[in-house]
């Protein structure tokens, strides 16, 4: 999206001055970015606090870096944002405990009502992957990115990309055959 | 179908993820029919992707406090974006109204204050859905009756010599106007249309607030909106064309419009 024109100059009669108004349609184009950005952010970690922590981290960097967006796609450079904060988060993360027994439940509850227990345990799966690994497999399969996208958004080559992508299905396969119970604690 | 070249792994994954075009899948069809160790891997890939975007979809959507998180304050009273008023974040609501209508009622379950101008591009949006489709009768007053228009819109609308902009030079030509309620108060739209039938509305209402703002920019569903306010009126371009197009069609509406 290109930035908003404004071919009065600054606002005339507001009188603000100093730096011009930021793009209006930037704040606009992250708001309506949330929703997916939510769904992004709650793939790639074990709870909805630590969710709407990096949401809220993601939005605060697009909105105080605004100025490095080149006006080319927003929604790249959003989940660019998102997927580096969190992979840079990784020993403040690596201490967390997993998802707690209340928050399981509430998983299942908030989930459609298909097959609840499956989707548990995928999520729970999901929870052993390597994060560099989970980010491809949820940038391709829930946002629905290609592959040369999420090469992009990660600044990996796409060889990387099929890599990680190959082996976060590889060990959901694994973990999703052995395991015949649902951990509402993970082992780790 | 012969196989024109061996079928790879990454074949595979894209076949999984949809990302390939009928011969692709031909092909890829033709091998998994043959090794049914890769099938079976394949259907397991696309069952964890229909597990995965069923398991997060219900987080893909908008909350009240989004607004906030952009426009407003962060939690612990950190101002996050101190430039921006009460007034732009109401603005943004409807912004975000039309570009995500279902999630439109979350939004306004806590409506900030909201001013009869920061409606003005939704009011547009829709003023140009509703009028601008209709064939026979997209105005009341038509473009022959010029004089008339100009006279009774400015009357309603208590705007002393109103104009009506002439845009034929940037080949838009007036088709006619009509009265419509802006926010409870009366406003004029204008139509236009190109040689080849597109449309183009703009919209002039009442602003209480007297202010003046530069132009602003709205978009939701191909459909695009410039507009700005100046003194205690505010305006609104529309029009499902090129950003570009209509941004040239604003700056001469705004040229014409007395300040």
């Amino acid at each position: 999206m290109s930035q908003s024109p404004d071919p009065h100059g600054t606002e005339a009669g507001s009188g603000r001055e100093g730096a011009p108004s930021p793009p209006f349609s930037f704040d606009a184009e992250i708001l309506a970015l949330l929703p997916q950005l939510r769904r992004y952010s709650r793939s790639l970690t074990r709870s909805d606090a630590e969710s709407e922590d990096l949401l809220q981290d993601c939005v605060e960097k697009a909105l105080s870096h605004r100025r490095q967006w080149r006006g080319a796609n927003i929604r790249a450079w959003a989940y660019r944002i998102m997927t580096n904060l969190h992979l840079n988060a990784r020993r403040a993360v690596a201490r967390r405990p997993s998802v707690g027994i209340e928050e399981a439940e509430n998983l299942v509850e908030s989930a459609p009502p298909s097959d609840p227990l499956a989707r548990n345990q995928l999520v729970q799966a999901l929870n052993t992957l390597p994060k560099e690994a989970r980010a491809v497999l949820m940038l391709v399969a829930v946002e629905g990115h290609t592959y040369q996208e999420v090469a992009e958004i990660l600044d990996v080559p796409i060889g990387t990309v099929m890599s990680r992508l190959s082996r976060a299905r590889q060990l959901l396969r694994e973990k999703l055959a052995a395991e015949n119970v649902i951990h509402l604690r993970s082992p780790r | 179908m012969s196989e024109s070249r061996p079928v790879t792994e990454t074949d595979l994954h894209a076949y999984a993820d949809g990302f390939l075009d009928a011969a692709g899948r031909e092909r890829v069809e033709a091998h998994l029919a043959r090794h049914p160790d890769a099938a079976r891997q394949v259907a397991d890939w696309q069952a964890q992707n229909d597990g995965l975007r069923d398991a997060f979809a219900p987080y893909a959507a908008a909350r009240p406090s989004d607004l906030q998180l952009v426009a407003g304050r962060r939690a612990n009273g950190k101002p996050a974006m101190p430039r921006f008023a009460v007034a732009a974040a109401a603005a943004l609501v409807f912004l975000l109204g039309g570009l995500a209508g279902h999630f439109g009622p979350m939004l306004f379950e806590k409506p900030p204050t909201v001013t009869a101008m920061d409606a003005l591009p939704h009011e547009a949006r829709n003023a140009y859905l509703i009028y601008a489709s209709e064939v026979r009768h997209p105005v009341e007053v038509f473009a022959d009756q010029e004089a008339h228009l100009a006279r009774w819109l400015g009357k309603r609308l208590a705007i002393d010599d109103l104009k009506v902009p002439d845009l034929t030079t940037i080949g838009f030509k007036l088709v006619g106007g009509r009265l419509l309620p802006v926010t409870d108060r009366p406003g004029a739209l204008f139509m236009y249309e190109d040689e080849t039938g597109r449309r183009v509305t703009v919209l002039v209402a009442r602003n209480e607030e007297n202010r003046t703002t530069s132009f602003r920019f709205a978009a939701a569903n191909g459909v695009e909106t410039f507009y700005w306010i100046d003194g205690d009126l505010g305006y609104a371009v529309t029009g499902d064309i090129s950003r570009e197009r209509l941004q040239q069609i604003a700056e001469e509406c705004y040229r014409q419009f007395p300040t």
